[in-house]
């Protein structure tokens, strides 16, 4: 009873007119930059950052999470009408969908990809309202060695676990470590790697970092590489579902919704396997077959649309009660949450209560706002699609500038964010993975102060990790991670041969 | 292909052996804890200077492992990667004279020219200049006020009042 008072709480605080406008305004520039090639969530949150200066906690929360699960609506416009996907995310849904629009049936996929979203955003919501609670509750009884562990299980996921090569992934952390290492010590307050340059001394903004990696990056590999290719774009047709579309599609979104949210709960990262594994579980359920890869089958733009939303809608649980990001945007959420002082954590639903039930539920108001901003005025995010490529790239870099400069006044972060964003422009051309870096700068510090607090409780003894029942879970649930697919594809060689 | 992943791998390599050799100057006092502010930085260092090693393993002996084909040309296109570095750059250097506005214009300007001459279709015509600009001032005049006028941010401008 307790949770759903104060759930009505948080829908009255989110529920001012105030609020109300900043998350419709929060899930248009969502669908908007989901739509857009070449800039995502995480680089329009990094982008806006500079309004945590000026406007209140709760409504900017509540509009980068609009942002954060908008472009996941908007994305899939886009991977169904072009075959590039937007985000991640999408990529699985470019496959069938798009194959659906090139046989005159755009406007099904949109609309199952939209309803899709919406039925597992609001079921992922309320595992989130119900769920987070109780991890909360229990995570207070986490102690520095279990927090630490779990953010050195955060760190294999993201760069050993997911991605192509393990060594790219081990390499993109070092580097992001590298990051979160320049300027003050958080426990000594010494200096680290600042070389004398005063605004090195509060660290690397990751404003910066962000946006230098996703949105410059993404200008350059395109200017670089990308601009000779032409693409076509698929007609959109009337935005309807048939009957026989409705019933193959519901299952396919409930069982995604089943898929994703535990993927997001727990610290493995990414909308990518859970829409891989929906869209595999799909394939192999379908009674129609024959309409994968030939002439595009509903169900699987259903599955990993759901698979999806569920997926990032569920990130919020292992961001708000353990304060660990497990993609681009939640660690750049992290940083929002920092910019106030705020520690996103157990005690988070205690201390900032009225602001974490606001936010849970301004994501079923922002559900709502999505799938009348997606269904019937989808045909006006298309025309989106007509901006000429040089404007839209030249505008990001606009917006990059404005970012980067808001949040700290120096144009020596100009210089910088051009570096970032030729390092961005390598690491795509050798297939580096990219959260990993951002992950690693944002959550590198922090794991550093619980690591050293954890050995300081345990007097300089590093068994303080295998002492507590919890933490030896924890690694060995970390070697588990490690190991195992490891072990699976030795198996599967061995018995190829 | 092969040469550019040895570069860089070994520029991993590099960058490891400097964050190593920057954590030699960073005290080891551990007060309480068992390490001090100079752990990390070793294990960070150690961390980048073995992958980089690798990576130049990886390159010297059949390329980088697991890899896909990167997305778009083979080569890239230099003198429009020219273009949109002299324009991020020039904002860099001209934003707190020229003011944010005429900056940003210079820079979209800049980078428009860039993409286009990728594209194959540069106009260097008096009145594809004039739209550019137009279009530029028409996206950072709006941001400029929004941040300036509606969020009270400070931006730099040519003038002081704010709107330019």
């Amino acid at each position: 009873m307790d949770t759903l008072n104060q759930l009505i709480q948080g829908f009255i605080s989110a529920g001012t007119p105030i609020n109300l406008l900043w998350c419709l305004l929060g899930c248009t520039i969502g669908t908007a930059v989901g739509v857009l090639p070449g800039i995502g969530p995480a680089t329009a949150v990094a982008m806006l950052l500079p309004i945590t200066l000026k406007v209140e906690p709760t409504a900017s929360m509540i509009f980068f999470a609009g942002i954060y699960y908008g472009a996941m609506y908007g994305g899939s416009t886009t991977s169904i009408l072009l075959n590039t996907p937007g985000e991640a995310g999408s990529m699985v849904t470019a496959m069938e969908g798009n194959k659906m629009a090139k046989h005159g049936r755009a406007g099904a996929a949109l609309a199952t990809a939209a309803i899709g979203s919406f039925v597992a955003g609001t079921i992922a919501t309320v595992v989130v309202t119900f769920f987070a609670p109780v991890v909360a509750e229990y995570a207070v009884r986490l102690g520095p060695p279990e927090y630490f562990l779990l953010m050195v299980l955060a760190f294999c996921t993201i760069s050993a676990v997911l991605g192509q090569s393990t060594l790219r992934g081990l390499t993109a952390l070092g580097v992001g470590l590298a990051m979160g290492l320049v300027g003050i010590d958080q426990i000594s307050g010494q200096a680290r790697y600042t070389f004398g340059v005063p605004e090195m001394m509060d660290g690397l903004e990751v404003v910066l970092i962000a946006v230098g990696l996703f949105a410059v990056a993404e200008a350059m590999y395109f200017v670089l590489y990308e601009a000779r290719t032409v693409e076509t774009q698929n007609k959109l047709s009337k935005v309807h579902m048939t009957r026989g579309e409705w019933r193959r599609s519901w299952p396919a979104w409930l069982r995604a919704t089943a898929i994703g949210t535990p993927f997001g709960c727990i610290p493995a990262g990414g909308s990518e396997i859970p829409t891989f594994l929906s869209y595999a579980t799909e394939k192999k359920l379908s009674k129609h077959k024959d309409e994968f890869g030939t002439t595009g089958a509903i169900e699987g733009v259903a599955g990993p649309e759901a698979a999806n939303n569920a997926a990032i809608t569920a990130t919020l649980i292992p961001l708000l009660t353990l304060g660990i990001p497990t993609s681009n945007t939640t660690a750049i959420l992290l940083g929002a949450f920092q910019n106030y002082g705020i520690q996103p954590g157990p005690q988070l639903f205690d201390k900032n209560g009225a602001l974490v039930w606001a936010l849970i539920a301004s994501l079923y108001i922002g559900n709502v706002m999505l799938l009348v901003l997606n269904l019937p005025l989808v045909g006006l995010w298309v025309k989106l699609l007509k901006v000429p490529k040089s404007y839209l790239y030249a505008g990001i870099l606009i917006f990059a500038t404005v970012g980067v400069y808001g949040m700290r006044q120096s144009a020596f972060d100009l210089v910088l964010l051009y570096g970032i964003g030729l390092l961005g422009v390598v690491m795509r051309r050798f297939s580096f993975p990219t959260a990993p870096v951002v992950v690693g700068m944002i959550l590198g510090p922090l794991a550093e102060a619980q690591m050293r607090n954890a050995l300081s409780i345990g007097e300089g003894k590093w068994g303080v990790f295998v002492e507590r029942p919890m933490s030896v879970s924890l690694l060995v649930v970390i070697v588990a991670v490690l190991l195992l697919p490891r072990l699976m594809k030795l198996r599967k060689t061995l018995k190829n041969r | 292909m092969k040469r550019e992943q040895t570069l860089v791998g070994a520029g991993v390599l590099v960058l490891g052996v400097l964050i190593a050799a920057g954590a030699l100057q960073i005290s080891s006092d551990a007060g309480y804890g068992g390490v001090g502010p100079n752990f990390l930085p070793w294990v960070v260092g150690g961390l980048l200077a073995l992958c980089g090693a690798f990576l130049v393993w990886e390159a010297l002996t059949g390329g980088f492992r697991q890899l896909e084909a990167a997305s778009g040309a083979d080569s890239g296109h230099w003198p429009g990667f020219i273009w949109v570095s002299v324009g991020l750059l020039a904002n860099a250097a001209l934003i707190t004279t020229l003011g944010f506005i005429l900056s940003c214009t210079l820079c979209f300007v800049l980078a428009v020219r860039g993409f286009r001459s990728a594209e194959g279709r540069l106009d260097l015509s008096l009145r594809a200049l004039l739209v550019d600009v137009l279009i530029g001032i028409a996206i950072s005049a709006p941001v400029y006020w929004m941040f300036t006028q509606a969020l009270a941010i400070n931006l730099p401008g040519l003038t002081s009042t704010g709107w330019l």
